[in-house]
């Protein structure tokens, strides 16, 4: 059995498929977990905390508690200067009423970016070493994290999807959700679409509008629209995102709506033949923060990079990824960056 | 705000151009397989007949439920056999590491509640296929048994001229 057989061969073991001297039904509650990890050396001009660093670990679970009712989580260890810190990064509880209705409960990762909810903690799943800056995890850009309930689904005549939510919207440090509450009298709304034509597997296009009021100390400070599109080609060798994020800020005490869009374009080609464990990519972004920007003054500053990198599976469920890092803060000079990381995933067999 | 719009609009032409001269080069997957497939449901799914697109829907994950409401289950055979590579070629439009991305991908963003269930034989699919309610699966042809209930695809069947999934079609 060559590599691939192996890992599936472990995959269908989690996928455990009653043999025909056991039960005939497919049993639940049903369990399947992955463990995602990775490593990282970093080296940067002009900074002091180069070396190497332990990524976050994450453990996803996904239960079938019966015919309809799901459950996914997704829970993360991070390296912290002060230790290890524990966070509950998604906990979704699912009724599936058909394709065209789901309804949920719980903390999402914000369906206002194709980026943020295609991939997540999980940094082998991702081409890159990294998220775009505009999506990344503790950024104050937008609220990566959603803690609410939606409702999902995919007209099967069309070939649309949506996802509509209500929620707590940013907490009182807005680069966290609003896990205990909602910090002032307004909820947040979220509606996304994207439309993925039957003829062209592996093109998608959509968008998504953010709405909520932001409150930081008791005070309200603005109100907030993001609004997003993206392009996509994922198909065979070829993975190719191009995404637009506009984050505008209207203070409540009155004054101009600020606008500070932000955009990347994501390229990556798997190489053939005997080369095809090789991927090399690139991407170009940018991040235009309003200088006069109520809530992102002092918080967030203008960004660009443009990253080169390669990606080698050096096994089925790991990966080496190189990458070169030109970037810009604020007005500062270019710097260059380089990064090396090593990613895995871990199906961890489960059962009812 | 415009400066951004003009200078980011010159560099994502830049990355079109790029990406518009690398895609011609995308390699077609193979498919010369001498093997045809029949699929097979559970003899109570209300489903006579698929049109391929469906099927790809259906077997992509990306249709979870039978109209009657019960949830699909997707079994599939491990990897190496013959009608595996073919489904993977016709339906997937994958290799094996693309697959197992695809539904490791959509298991961790909470699309599914769980990838297909792998089957190690023919006679494994036929039996659990029958007993699953909801189950799919594909079978080769010459696996079918008479108690098989073997769904059309595009009103044709295994051995019709067009058939999507017999090799060499």
């Amino acid at each position: 059995m060559n590599r691939s057989g192996t890992v599936l061969a472990l995959l269908a073991a989690l996928a455990t498929t009653p043999s025909s001297a056991q039960t005939p039904q497919v049993q639940t509650p049903f369990l399947q977990a992955f463990l995602f990890g990775d490593a990282q050396y970093s080296e940067q001009e002009g900074t002091v905390n180069d070396g190497f660093r332990l990524g976050q670990m994450v453990a996803h679970g996904n239960a079938s508690l019966s015919e309809r009712v799901v459950f996914f989580g997704e829970l993360s260890i991070s390296a912290r200067s002060s230790g290890y810190s524990l966070a509950m990064e998604r906990a979704i509880i699912r009724y599936e009423f058909s394709d065209r209705l789901k309804v949920s409960a719980g903390r999402y990762h914000t369906p206002v970016s194709h980026w943020n909810t295609e991939y997540h903690h999980g940094l082998w799943l991702q081409g890159s070493v990294a998220r775009p800056e505009a999506i990344k995890f503790g950024s104050s850009y937008i609220p990566v994290h959603f803690v609410g309930a939606m409702v999902e689904g995919n007209l099967q005549g069309l070939p649309l999807y949506y996802g509509v939510g209500v929620g707590n919207g940013r907490g009182d440090n807005i680069a966290a959700a609003g896990d205990v509450g909602d910090v002032n009298a307004r909820s947040a709304f979220v509606a996304s679409a994207s439309i993925r034509p039957r003829s062209l597997f592996g093109f998608r296009v959509g968008g998504a509008v953010y709405v909520d009021r932001i409150s930081v100390g008791g005070v309200d400070l603005a109100d907030e629209l993001i609004t997003s599109a993206h392009i996509v080609w994922k198909r065979g060798p070829v993975d190719a995102v191009a995404e637009f994020i506009n984050v505008a800020h209207e203070p409540v005490a009155g004054g101009p709506s600020e606008s500070s869009p932000a955009y990347y374009v994501h390229f990556g080609y798997r190489l053939s033949g005997d080369a095809s464990d090789v991927m090399p990519y690139m991407r170009y972004e940018d991040m235009d923060i309003s200088p006069g920007d109520v809530v992102f003054t002092g918080l967030l500053g203008d960004y660009a990079a443009f990253i080169a990198g390669v990606r080698y599976d050096f096994d089925d469920l790991a990966a080496l990824k190189l990458e070169y890092r030109s970037e810009e803060f604020g007005a500062g000079p270019r710097v260059d960056a380089f990064y090396a990381q090593a990613s895995f995933a871990i199906p961890v067999a489960g059962g009812s | 705000m415009t400066t951004i719009v003009v200078r980011g609009v010159r560099r994502v032409c830049i990355f079109a151009v790029l990406i518009g001269v690398l895609l011609p080069v995308m390699s077609e997957p193979a498919s010369g397989q001498d093997i045809a497939v029949a699929i097979v449901v559970h003899p109570q799914t209300q489903v006579d007949n698929l049109s391929f697109e469906e099927l790809k829907r259906i077997f992509r994950g990306d249709r979870q439920f039978w109209e009657d409401g019960r949830r699909v289950t997707l079994l599939v055979r491990a990897p190496v056999a013959e009608e595996r590579q073919l489904i993977l070629d016709r339906i997937y439009e994958m290799d094996e590491n693309q697959f197992r991305e695809y539904w490791i991908g959509k298991m961790f963003r909470a699309e599914v509640a769980a990838g297909p269930k792998l089957v190690y034989s023919a006679d494994m699919a036929r039996e659990l296929v029958t007993v699953i309610p909801g189950a799919i699966t594909f079978v080769p042809v010459s696996e079918v048994s008479s108690d098989s209930k073997v769904v059309r695809i595009d009103g044709r069947l295994p051995g019709d001229v067009g058939y999507p999934l017999s090799g060499g079609t």
